[in-house]
């Protein structure tokens, strides 16, 4: 420890060291009056106000990488908003939109502040990984969550108040292998590739890599790819040299729709099965005309003709300049639908009388996992642990337009499944 | 209005702001905080998650935790900043980039790390965010009156000779590899424990937590602080990372104006925002 011996009281290295200090216990105070005045106040010990409207909150990916989906989200959300508004219902709900970014931190700030607004529900977060974070919060506090998005497993496992209404891959992604082996019944030879950094896309990759051992094919050539890559030319060479008839693609909408329209550059012939992440329709401006005959399974046909989906599609191409939607718009919709209903039904029943807001979000989420709902991915239910059971689900196939600029997504083929295991 | 949950993220973006500001006060740009930030967290979501799922766990055992990750980044910073640190400006910033990536695609194909997804379902030693306020708060705390103290100290006034002149310093007899040495190795510990508080705050922990991006960001804390003062990079690291959430109601122009900031911060403080002309003025006033 320096002595300031030989140095004046007014030596600016002394005064300096005096500021700091003094700057530092100004911060430490700042910082303690902060976190007393932050204690908040849980807004669940609340009575619930008999008639006033119930506030209904999302955290959506707005900014950051995963945007794309957050912007179809809001959309999807709006539309249910809109429609669900205009019929006659017995109690109002009012929606507030935050932004819940593309990472954890922000993702628990903001169901942290949706939480201390009083929101009876949450809607959100975009990513799983998010999910992980921002979930046990909302639990911890008794919010009742329906995950828009989220396929990862373990979702619905992170507590009692945690659902959601997007089936996981496990479900989907092996109808679509079944088709490209029916269609071509001798096939051998399967080269497969993923974006490992990217959760979704490896844990994907391993049903897709499980459901083709259960076929008895082992892949001839697995390769990683990132999702910031954007040349894939050295796996592709790599897993051409083994003459693959099929290839399994598990990447998001850039990366994998540059390596499709790469693979066909480079001379791949066969047949191309992509998983969920390529799933929308964003992909067709990326591979253009050689986007032709992907194949993909989903969760969401937006040719399914039942009145609900058809008004879906109308208000949908009346926002967007006669676009198609994708499932992540409708099942942003149906998650909106869930919610809106529950509330509704147990509205109508008298459950909102005379109840603390956390008693109101108890009764919510036990009414929620209850119901039935008609949603444009048809009728679904959960199970006790919110786990969604989806009784139908669609492989499709990447159909381009003359002039390669659009496409839409064909149904081939609609397949009812009993009970979705997990 | 700022609640708990997020001042927990001010703290723990001071306290890396703090990790990228050591090896500067040493006259050395290294990135490599998210390195080591990935390594506590990553030890600690491991750690924590050996028991049942959603077990509980004592703060004795969170602090043990820090201790485990201070000891480890330590050996770790040791034995690459011997190599590394032989580097200079903008060769050093690359070679620890690189650690920083190798680091993240470790983490992401070891077998035993969770892959892309990471590690879930990590214990909670409190159960309100006020818990974390005071132990991220009292490290905080603990590192400010350590680095008031370091400015006064043999060891501080050798790191801000090297930081000045490295050659002028040896001529002197400092031993300039043992300061720059041991700034990194402070600096490694410290990301290595925020890291451990940040695995069980998030509840989550996987690669992305310690990438690049980190680096930039907690470079940003640096540079709009100031690098000539610890309270630099505190003071920048609590703002920049409240600034975000206090932007919400401005709704889509957020991330425009915190651009804005990040942008025009460093035109108009070009020193950064605490210099040692302001100390001095505040340590002149007299009431």
């Amino acid at each position: 420890m320096l002595r300031s011996g030989g140095l004046s009281p007014t030596d600016p290295l002394s005064a300096r060291r005096r500021g700091s200090a003094r700057l530092a216990a100004a911060l430490a105070g700042g910082l303690i009056l902060l976190a007393l005045l932050g204690r908040s106040s849980d807004p669940a010990s609340k009575a619930v106000s008999s008639d006033g409207p119930l506030s209904l909150g999302a955290a959506l990916a707005l900014t950051g990488n995963a945007n794309l989906y957050g912007q179809d989200q809001r959309m999807g959300i709006g539309l249910a908003r809109q429609w669900f508004e205009a019929k006659p219902h017995p109690r109002r709900v009012d929606f507030q939109l935050e932004d819940g970014a593309s990472d954890e931190p922000s993702a628990i700030a903001a169901f942290n502040l949706l939480i201390r607004r009083g929101v009876v529900a949450l809607i959100g977060p975009t990513l799983s990984q998010q999910a992980f974070a921002a979930d046990p919060i909302a639990q911890r506090q008794g919010v009742p969550v329906v995950a828009p998005s989220n396929t990862a497993s373990g979702i619905p496992q992170i507590g009692s108040f945690i659902s959601r209404v997007s089936a996981q891959s496990s479900v989907i992604a092996p109808l679509s292998l079944d088709e490209a082996l029916r269609r071509e019944p001798g096939t051998q030879r399967v080269a497969v590739f993923f974006a490992q950094d990217d959760a979704y896309s490896t844990a994907e990759t391993s049903i897709f890599q499980k459901a083709l051992a259960a076929r008895g094919l082992k892949p001839v050539s697995v390769q990683r790819t990132q999702l910031a890559d954007n040349d894939f030319q050295n796996p592709i060479t790599a897993a051409l040299q083994q003459r693959p008839q099929l290839i399994v693609i598990s990447a998001q909408a850039v990366d994998g729709g540059n390596l499709i329209r790469q693979l066909r550059e480079l001379g791949y012939r066969g047949q191309i099965v992509v998983g969920n992440g390529l799933n929308t329709p964003n992909i067709y401006p990326i591979c253009q005309r050689w986007c032709d005959g992907v194949l993909i399974a989903q969760a969401y046909s937006p040719e399914r003709n039942t009145p609900i989906n058809r008004t879906f599609r109308r208000l949908f191409a009346e926002a967007n300049q006669g676009r198609i939607p994708g499932q992540i718009a409708a099942q942003a919709w149906s998650a909106y639908q869930v919610v809106f209903e529950a509330i509704q039904r147990l509205q109508a029943r008298g459950g909102f009388e005379g109840v603390s807001l956390g008693e109101a979000r108890q009764r919510l989420m036990a009414e929620l996992l209850a119901g039935e709902y008609d949603t444009p991915l048809g009728p679904i239910h959960f199970r006790p642990d919110g786990e969604v059971v989806q009784g139908r689900f669609y492989v499709a196939e990447v159909r381009m337009d003359d002039t390669g600029r659009s496409g839409r997504f064909t149904l081939v083929r609609e397949q009812e499944l009993q009970e979705a295991q997990p | 209005m700022i609640d708990n949950g997020l001042l927990v993220q001010m703290i723990l973006g001071a306290l890396l702001g703090l990790s990228v500001y050591l090896p500067m006060a040493a006259g050395q740009l290294s990135l490599a905080t998210p390195a080591f930030y990935a390594v506590g967290g990553t030890l600690a979501a491991l750690l924590a998650t050996q028991g049942g799922p959603q077990a509980g766990i004592s703060l004795g055992a969170v602090l043990g935790e820090m201790l485990l990750a201070a000891a480890l980044t330590a050996a770790l910073a040791v034995l690459v900043g011997l190599p590394v640190l032989r580097l200079r400006g903008i060769y050093l910033a690359i070679a620890t980039i690189a650690l920083v990536e190798i680091v993240r695609v470790a983490i992401l194909n070891l077998p035993f790390t969770g892959g892309a997804t990471g590690i879930f379902g990590i214990p909670q030693p409190f159960r309100h965010p006020f818990g974390y306020v005071w132990l991220s708060g009292g490290l905080l705390a603990l590192c400010g009156w350590l680095f008031q103290r370091l400015e006064a100290s043999r060891l501080g006034r050798s790191m801000a000779a090297v930081r000045d002149d490295e050659l002028a310093s040896r001529c002197m007899g400092i031993n300039t590899t043992r300061v720059k040495l041991s700034a990194f190795v402070a600096s490694a510990m410290l990301a290595g424990v925020t890291g451990v508080i940040a695995a069980h705050y998030l509840n989550t922990w996987n690669a992305r937590q310690g990438s690049f991006d980190v680096a930039i960001t907690t470079l940003a804390f640096v540079i709009l602080g100031g690098s000539r003062s610890w309270l630099g990079p505190v003071v920048s690291g609590l703002l920049l990372t409240a600034l975000p959430e206090l932007l919400r109601p401005v709704g889509d122009l957020r991330l425009v104006l915190f651009g804005l900031v990040i942008l025009l911060g460093p035109v108009l403080f070009p020193q950064g925002l605490i210099t040692p002309a302001l100390l001095e003025r505040i340590g002149r006033w007299k009431p």
